[in-house]
C-alpha cells in the first residue's frame, strides 16, 4: 500500500487511542489559554490532526481489516479495548472532518456570538465534546461508551447554553436538553448495568459472545435491550423523543449547531446499530420485531410528522432542526428493514445527511452573522445580497430534497430500492410524499431568497454583503461534497456497503476470543 | 392628395383587369391607405360581396369531387362507403360540431373571471 | 469535444448553451451572443447527432454507458425510431430561436435551450433512469417559460408543474417496480402486463394529454408569452408520444384512448374564444391521432405516427407562431376582438392559412401525407368504429384549426385594428416552416416527401410502398374538405354559426380548480375548528399530568418555557413501555 507510507508509524499503531486522547488533553490547555486566537489555532490543529488520524485509520481498516487496540496494553475483557472496523472508521473521519471545517468557520462566528472572555473555555468545551463523540464511536467497552456519551453530552449542554449571549432562550433549551439527555444517558447506563449483571463483562465483543450462550429467552437481557434502545433513541432524536433537538439547534452558537447537527445524532445512531446488530443478535425474534416496529415504524412516523412540522416553522434553524428529525426517520427506516441494502441506505443517508445539514447550518450561521437573520421571512433577497452563501445553501437544500445529481438523491434512491426489495410499497409512497414536503419547506426559503425583492433600508436596497471567506470555504467544501458524492457515488457507496456488511454479519460471526470476521476490504474495488 | 393619386392608379389597374368598379368610396380610400402594401391588391377579399359569394366555391368543388368519386371509387371501401360518402361525412360531421356549440355553450360557459384568475387582461409586447 | 458529447448525449450541448446563456450579461453584445446560442446550439446538436449516427455502421448506436449507484445507464441510444424525433426537435429548436430573435429575455433563452436539450436527451435515453432525469428537467425548465406569460400565468404554471411532477413521480415509482421485477432498466417495449407498467403508462399519459389528464395543456400553453407558447407546443407532448411508441406500441387500449382524444377537443375548440386555446385543444386532438397509431402498432401505423409527429410539429408551430405574431402586434388573441387583419398582416395571414391547410390535410400539404398513413392503418386493422371517429375528427379539425383560426383572426368582420406586419424574424421563421409544410408533401424527385418517408422508423414494409397520392384518396379527401367548407359557408350565411363570445369554458379542470379547491377550503375550515377543539380537549387531559411531572423535574420557579421537558419525560416513559411490550409480548 503506497498511500499508507504517508502516515507516520504512530498513527498506524496508536491512532485509535490518540484520536480520542489528544483532544481531551489539549482541552485542558485550551481552557486556561487567555488568547482567543491561540485557543482557536490549537483547536484547528487538533481537529486537523484528528482528521488526519481518522483518514489513516480508515485506510488501514480498508486495506488490513479491523484494528484492535488495547488501552495501556491491558487486554480485554480486563482492560479497555478500542476497536475500529468498517462501521465506525468512516464515522470517525466524518466527525473529525466536520469538526475541522466547523473550527475554520468558528473564527469569525465565535467572535460575534460568544463573550470575549469565555472564548478559551468555549473552545475547550468544544474539544471535550469532540473527544467524547470520537471516544464513544471508537471504544469497544460498553461502560466506556457511557462515559464518553456523558463527556460529550455535558460539554454540549454547556456549549448550547453559551448561545445565551445571542438569544436568552438558549438557557432554557440547554436546560431542556440537559434533562432529557440525562434521562437518555441514565436509561443507557441502566441497560448496560443489566447486561453486566447477566454477562459479567463490559467488553462488547465479549458481551456478544456471552449473550449468544445465554440465548434469546432471557428477560433481563430483553429489559436491557429496551433501556438501551430508548436511551440511544433519545440521543439520536428518534421521533417522538426528539423534543430536545429543535431548541438546542435553534439557540446554540451557529458553528456548534452545524457541528451538532452533522455529528451528534450520527454517533448515537452508530451506537444503536452497534448494539442492536452486533452485541445483540438481530436474528432473535424480539430484536427483529423491535427493529421493524420501533425503528422503521417510528422512522416513518417521524418522517411525516417532523416534515409537516418543519413546514410550519418560522425560524430557519427550527425548520432545519425538524427536517433533521425527519431525516433521522429515513435512516431509521433503512435500518429498520434490517436487510443489507436497507442498512446500506440508512448508513449512507447518515453520512450524506451530515454533509448537507452541516452546509445548511453553516450558511444559516452566515446569514445571522451578516444580517442577523433568523426568520424565514427575513431571507428576502438573500440571493442578491449574499449570492455565494445562498448558492451554497441552495445546493445543500436541493440535496436535502433529493434532486438527482446530489447526495440526497443517491441515498433516497437506494432507500427506495431497499423498500422495493422488501416489498414495502407503502414506505416508498411515504418517502415520495415526504420528499414533496421537503420541496415545500426548502422551496419556501429558496423562494424568499431568489424571488422576493431585496429589502429596503432608507429607501435604498440593502447592499451586497458576502460572508467572510473563513465561513464560505467550509460551507462550499460541504456543498461541493454533496454534489461531488452525488455524481461520483461509488466511494461512499463502498463505505456504506462495508458498514452494512459488518452489521449484517452480526454477532453470529463472533469468534470466541473476541475477533470479528473481517469486513470485505473496500480499497480493493 | 397622394391618397387620391394612389387610388387613381389602382382604379386604372382595376379597370384594366376588366372589372366595372370605377369609383372608390371614401371608406375604401381610407382602407387602401391604411393597409399593408402587399395586401392592397387583395382588399376585395374583405368586401361584403366576396363574403356573400364565397359559398359558391366550395359548393362547386363539392359537387365536382362528389361526381369524380363515382369514377374513382375507394379501393378498399368501408361498409358505408359510396361515391360521395366523404362529402356526407364532411358536411354532417362539420355541421354537428358547429351546431352542438349552441347547447354546449349554454351548459359550459361561465363569466371570464370564474376561477378568480382574470384572463381578460392581455399583455402583448407592443400593446 | 464531439467525443465527449457523443459519449453522453448531444443534449448536453443544448443544456450547456442554456446554462451559458444564463450567465451572459444583458448588454447589447451579450444578447447578441445569447441569440447566436439560441440558433446555433440546436444546429450544432443536429450536426452532432448526424455525425454520431452516420459515423458508424450499426443500426442502433449505443453510447454514454456509465454506472450510477450500481445501475447501468445508457444515456445515448440513437436508432431508427429516436433519430427522427431528435432531428425534428433540434430543427424546431432552430426555428424557435429565429422566431424569438426580437425578444430580449434571459429567462426564456436559458430555459428554452435547457428545455430543448431535455427533450432531445429524453428522446435519446436508452434507459428509464436517464429518461426520468430528462423527464423532470423538461418539466422544471419549461415551467419558467409558462411563467413568462406574466402574473396571470403564475397559477397556471403552478398547476402545470404539479401535473408534471406527478407524472415524474409516477414514472419513478413505475420504473423502480419495473426494474426490480425484470432486473433491467433498459427502455424498450414495456407493456401494461409488466409490474409497474400501468404507472409508467399513466406517467406518459399525463404528458401526452390523455382525456381527463389533458387540462394542463389548455391551461398553461395559452397563458405563456408570445414566443413561449411556440416553444412549449413542440417538445413535451411529442416526447410523450415517443415514449409511448417506444414503450407501449401495440397496446390496444391506446386505440380507444386516442380515438376519444381526437373527438372531445373538437367540441371545446369550437366553444373557445381564445385562439391560442383553440390551438391547444387542436394540439390535443392531433395527439389523439398519434396515440391511435401507437395503439395499432403495425409498421405502417408507427411510420404514420413518426411522420405525423414531424408534420404536426411543423404546422402546429406555424399556427402558434402566426397567432403569436397577432398577439405581439394587436395585444389580444380573443376571436371576438379580432378580424380583418389580412389588411395589415398579409404575410402572416398567408402563413397561417398554409398551416391551416396542412393541419386540415389538404393534398399537397404536410398533414395529408402523414395522417392518411395512420387512418389507413386503423382501417386495415379492422377497427371500423375508431376509423369512423377519426373521420369525424378530421372534419372537426377543419372547423377549429382549418377555418376558425384563420377566419376569425384575418377575415370575418373588420375589427378596425390596423397594426404593423410581424417583425422580420418572425416572418422568416414562419416562412421556413410554411415552406417545409408544403415541401415535405410534394411527391416525386424534386419534392420533399421522399426525405420525410426516408426517415421513418421501418423502411421495409410500409413507408417505401405507401403512396398517399392515389386518385381516390385525393378526391375523397377533397370531398371531405369541400363539404366542410361549404357547411361553414352555409351555416354562416343562414346565421346558425355561433358568434364568438368571451367566456370561461368549463372543462375537466373544473374538478380541481373549483370542486377540489372548494372541498379543500371547506376541509381546511373544518379542520381548523376541529383542531381547536381537539387541542382544547387534550390540554385539559394532559394538563394535570404534565403539570405534576413538571413540578418534579424542574426546580421551583424555573422558566415556564421548560414545560416541554415534563411532557418529554412522559413520552420517554411511554416509549419504554411500548418497547418493553414489543420485546416481551410480540
Amino acid at each position: 500500500m503506497q498511500i499508507m507510507s504517508l502516515f507516520p508509524e504512530w498513527i498506524l499503531s496508536h491512532g485509535a487511542a490518540s484520536i480520542v486522547i489528544i483532544p481531551l488533553l489539549l482541552a485542558v490547555i485550551t481552557a486556561v489559554n487567555s488568547s482567543a486566537r491561540l485557543a482557536w489555532a490549537t483547536v484547528l490543529g487538533v481537529t486537523a490532526l484528528c482528521a488526519f488520524t481518522a483518514l489513516g485509520l480508515l485506510l488501514q481498516v480498508m486495506s488490513f481489516g479491523p484494528i484492535h487496540y488495547n488501552m495501556g496494553g491491558w487486554a480485554p475483557p480486563m482492560g479497555i479495548g478500542y476497536y475500529i472496523d468498517g462501521l465506525n472508521a468512516p464515522l470517525l473521519l466524518l466527525i473529525s472532518v466536520v469538526a475541522f471545517l466547523c473550527t475554520l468557520y468558528a473564527l469569525p462566528s465565535v467572535v460575534a456570538e460568544v463573550e470575549p472572555k469565555k472564548h478559551g473555555p468555549f473552545y475547550a468545551a468544544f474539544l471535550i465534546s469532540l473527544a467524547g463523540l470520537l471516544g464513544m464511536v471508537a471504544t469497544a467497552d460498553a461502560f466506556n461508551v457511557f462515559v464518553f456519551l456523558e463527556v460529550s453530552s455535558i460539554s454540549t449542554y454547556v456549549l448550547v447554553a453559551m448561545g445565551a449571549s445571542r438569544d436568552r432562550r438558549a438557557l432554557s433549551s440547554s436546560f431542556n436538553y440537559l434533562i432529557m439527555g440525562s434521562i437518555g444517558a441514565t436509561f443507557f447506563v441502566i441497560g448496560i448495568g443489566f447486561l453486566y449483571m447477566q454477562t459479567g463483562t463490559l467488553n462488547m465483543m465479549d458481551m456478544a459472545r456471552l449473550l449468544q450462550e445465554i440465548g434469546p429467552g432471557d428477560r433481563v437481557v430483553q429489559l436491557a435491550f429496551a433501556f438501551i434502545a430508548i436511551g440511544l433513541g433519545l440521543k439520536l432524536a428518534m421521533f417522538p423523543l426528539h423534543m430536545w433537538l429543535p431548541g438546542a439547534y435553534a439557540y446554540a452558537p451557529s458553528f456548534f449547531t452545524a457541528f451538532l447537527a452533522a455529528t451528534a445524532t450520527k454517533a448515537a445512531l452508530y451506537l444503536l446499530l452497534r448494539f442492536t446488530f452486533t452485541v445483540f443478535d438481530p436474528n432473535w425474534d424480539y430484536i427483529a420485531i423491535a427493529v421493524m416496529i420501533l425503528l422503521a415504524g417510528m422512522g416513518i412516523l417521524g418522517m411525516v410528522a417532523a416534515s409537516l412540522q418543519a413546514i410550519f416553522q418560522n425560524d430557519i434553524r427550527r425548520v432545519l432542526a425538524y427536517s433533521s428529525v425527519a431525516q433521522v426517520g429515513y435512516m431509521l427506516l433503512g435500518v429498520g428493514m434490517a436487510t443489507t441494502l436497507g442498512l446500506t441506505a440508512g448508513y449512507l443517508h447518515m453520512i450524506n445527511h451530515a454533509i448537507m445539514k452541516g452546509a445548511l447550518f453553516l450558511a444559516v450561521g452566515a446569514f445571522w452573522y451578516r444580517f442577523g437573520i433568523t426568520q424565514v421571512s427575513d431571507m428576502r433577497g438573500l440571493g442578491k445580497t449574499m449570492p455565494w452563501t445562498m448558492a451554497g445553501f441552495t445546493i445543500a437544500g436541493i440535496s436535502l430534497i433529493g434532486v438527482p445529481g446530489t447526495v440526497g438523491f443517491v441515498s433516497k434512491l437506494i432507500l427506495v430500492e431497499a423498500a422495493a426489495e422488501n416489498g414495502w410499497w407503502w414506505a416508498i409512497g411515504v418517502i415520495v410524499a415526504t420528499s414533496v414536503l421537503a420541496i415545500i419547506y426548502v422551496g419556501r426559503m429558496i423562494e424568499q431568497a431568489y424571488f422576493k425583492p431585496v429589502p429596503q433600508i432608507n429607501d435604498r436596497p440593502v447592499r451586497r454583503n458576502e460572508a467572510p471567506l473563513a465561513m464560505l470555504i467550509p460551507l462550499w467544501v460541504l456543498a461541493l461534497a454533496s454534489l461531488a458524492f452525488g455524481i461520483q457515488t461509488e466511494w461512499l457507496m463502498n463505505l456504506a456497503e462495508a458498514a452494512a456488511q459488518v452489521l449484517s454479519a452480526g454477532s453470529n460471526t463472533v469468534i470466541p476470543g473476541g475477533a470479528y470476521a473481517l469486513p470485505a476490504p473496500i480499497g480493493g474495488h | 392628395m397622394t391618397d387620391k393619386q394612389k387610388s387613381d392608379q389602382q382604379n386604372s389597374r382595376k379597370q384594366g383587369s376588366g372589372k366595372q368598379n370605377p369609383v372608390l368610396s371614401p371608406l375604401e380610400i381610407v382602407e387602401r391607405a391604411e393597409a399593408h402594401p402587399a395586401a392592397v391588391p387583395f382588399l376585395w377579399l374583405g368586401s361584403k360581396k366576396t363574403q356573400r359569394n364565397f359559398i359558391y366555391i366550395p359548393l362547386v368543388g363539392m359537387i365536382v369531387f362528389s361526381i369524380l368519386g363515382f369514377f374513382y371509387p375507394v379501393s378498399k371501401p368501408a361498409p358505408w362507403d359510396f361515391g360521395f360518402s366523404y362529402t356526407v361525412i364532411g358536411f354532417v360531421g362539420y355541421s354537428f360540431v358547429v351546431l352542438s356549440a349552441w347547447p354546449l355553450f349554454r351548459l359550459l360557459s361561465r363569466p371570464e373571471n370564474y376561477y378568480g384568475e382574470d384572463d381578460s387582461v392581455e399583455e402583448g409586447e407592443d400593446a | 469535444m464531439l467525443e465527449l458529447f457523443a459519449s453522453f448525449s448531444p443534449a448536453f450541448i443544448l443544456i450547456a448553451a442554456g446554462v451559458l446563456a444564463g450567465f451572459i450579461p444583458t448588454s447589447k453584445s451579450g444578447s447578441f451572443i445569447s441569440k447566436v446560442l439560441m440558433v446555433g446550439a440546436p444546429a450544432l446538436a443536429l450536426v452532432c447527432i448526424n455525425v454520431i449516427y452516420y459515423g458508424q455502421t450499426e443500426n442502433t448506436y449505443l453510447g454514454g454507458q456509465l454506472s450510477f449507484a450500481g445501475i447501468e445507464l445508457t444515456t445515448l441510444r440513437i436508432d431508427s425510431l429516436s433519430i427522427i424525433w431528435g432531428y425534428i426537435f433540434c430543427f424546431a429548436g432552430i426555428l424557435n430561436g429565429i422566431y424569438g430573435l426580437h425578444e430580449k429575455c434571459k429567462i426564456t433563452d436559458t430555459s428554452a435551450l435547457i428545455y430543448t436539450g431535455a427533450g432531445v436527451g429524453a428522446v435519446f435515453a436508452g434507459d428509464l433512469i436517464t429518461l426520468f432525469m430528462f423527464w423532470e428537467l423538461l418539466a422544471l425548465s419549461s415551467v419558467f417559460i409558462v411563467w413568462r406569460g406574466g402574473p396571470k400565468s403564475y397559477p397556471a404554471g403552478m398547476r402545470y408543474l404539479a401535473m408534471h411532477i406527478l407524472s415524474g413521480v409516477l414514472l419513478l415509482a413505475g420504473l423502480v417496480i419495473y426494474g426490480r421485477a425484470t432486473g433491467s432498466y433498459a427502455f424498450n417495449n414495456i407493456g401494461l402486463d409488466m409490474p409497474g407498467g400501468w404507472l409508467i403508462f399513466l406517467a406518459f399519459g399525463i404528458k401526452a394529454g390523455f382525456p381527463l389528464l389533458h387540462n394542463w395543456i389548455q391551461d398553461s400553453y395559452p397563458r405563456s408569452s408570445v414566443t413561449g407558447t411556440v416553444i412549449l407546443s413542440v417538445f413535451t407532448t411529442k416526447l410523450a408520444i415517443y415514449a409511448l411508441a417506444r414503450g407501449f406500441a401495440g397496446t390496444e387500449i391506446l386505440i380507444y384512448i386516442g380515438a376519444v382524444m381526437t373527438v372531445f377537443p373538437v367540441f371545446f375548440a369550437v366553444l373557445e374564444n381564445d385562439l391560442r386555446k383553440v390551438l391547444s385543444y387542436s394540439l390535443n386532438n392531433q395527439l389523439g391521432f398519434m396515440v391511435v397509431g401507437i395503439g395499432i402498432g403495425s409498421q405502417l401505423a408507427l411510420n404514420g405516427v413518426a411522420a405525423h409527429m414531424v408534420s404536426h410539429i411543423l404546422y402546429k408551430s406555424l399556427l402558434f407562431m402566426s397567432m403569436g405574431a397577432v398577439l405581439h402586434r394587436v395585444g389580444t388573441i380573443k376571436a371576438s376582438e379580432l378580424g380583418g387583419l389580412f389588411r395589415s398582416m398579409p404575410y402572416t395571414a398567408v402563413f397561417c392559412m398554409i398551416g391551416a391547410a396542412a393541419i386540415s390535410a389538404v393534398p399537397l400539404f404536410a398533414g395529408f401525407v402523414s395522417k392518411a398513413m395512420i387512418i389507413t392503418a386503423v382501417f386495415e386493422n379492422g377497427h371500423l368504429v375508431v376509423y369512423a371517429m377519426l373521420l369525424f375528427a378530421s372534419a372537426g379539425v377543419l372547423e377549429h384549426s382549418g377555418i376558425k383560426v384563420p377566419y376569425f383572426a384575418f377575415f370575418a368582420h373588420d375589427s378596425g385594428k390596423r397594426v404593423k406586419e410581424a417583425p422580420w424574424n418572425m416572418l422568416t421563421a414562419m416562412g421556413i416552416t410554411a415552406f417545409l409544410c408544403i415541401y415535405l408533401a410534394i411527391p416525386g424527385t424534386y419534392g420533399g416527401m421522399q426525405y420525410l418517408y426516408g426517415l421513418l422508423p421501418s423502411e421495409v414494409a410500409g413507408a417505401a410502398k405507401y403512396n398517399p397520392y392515389t386518385d381516390y384518396h385525393v378526391i375523397f379527401q377533397m370531398q371531405l374538405i369541400m363539404a366542410a367548407v361549404f357547411a361553414f359557408a352555409l351555416l354562416k350565411r343562414i346565421g346558425f354559426y355561433p358568434p364568438e363570445r368571451r367566456a370561461e369554458i368549463l372543462d375537466f379542470d373544473w374538478t380541481y380548480r373549483r370542486l377540489g379547491l372548494s372541498l379543500l377550503q371547506w376541509g381546511n375550515a373544518m379542520w381548523s375548528r376541529l383542531g381547536a377543539v381537539i387541542i382544547y380537549a387534550l390540554r385539559g387531559m394532559f394538563g394535570n399530568i404534565s403539570r405534576r411531572l413538571y413540578q418534579v423535574f424542574s426546580p421551583a420557579g424555573a422558566l415556564s418555557y421548560a414545560a416541554p421537558s415534563g411532557i418529554a419525560a412522559v413520552l420517554i416513559a411511554g416509549m419504554l413501555a411500548v418497547t418493553l411490550f414489543v420485546v416481551y409480548f410480540l
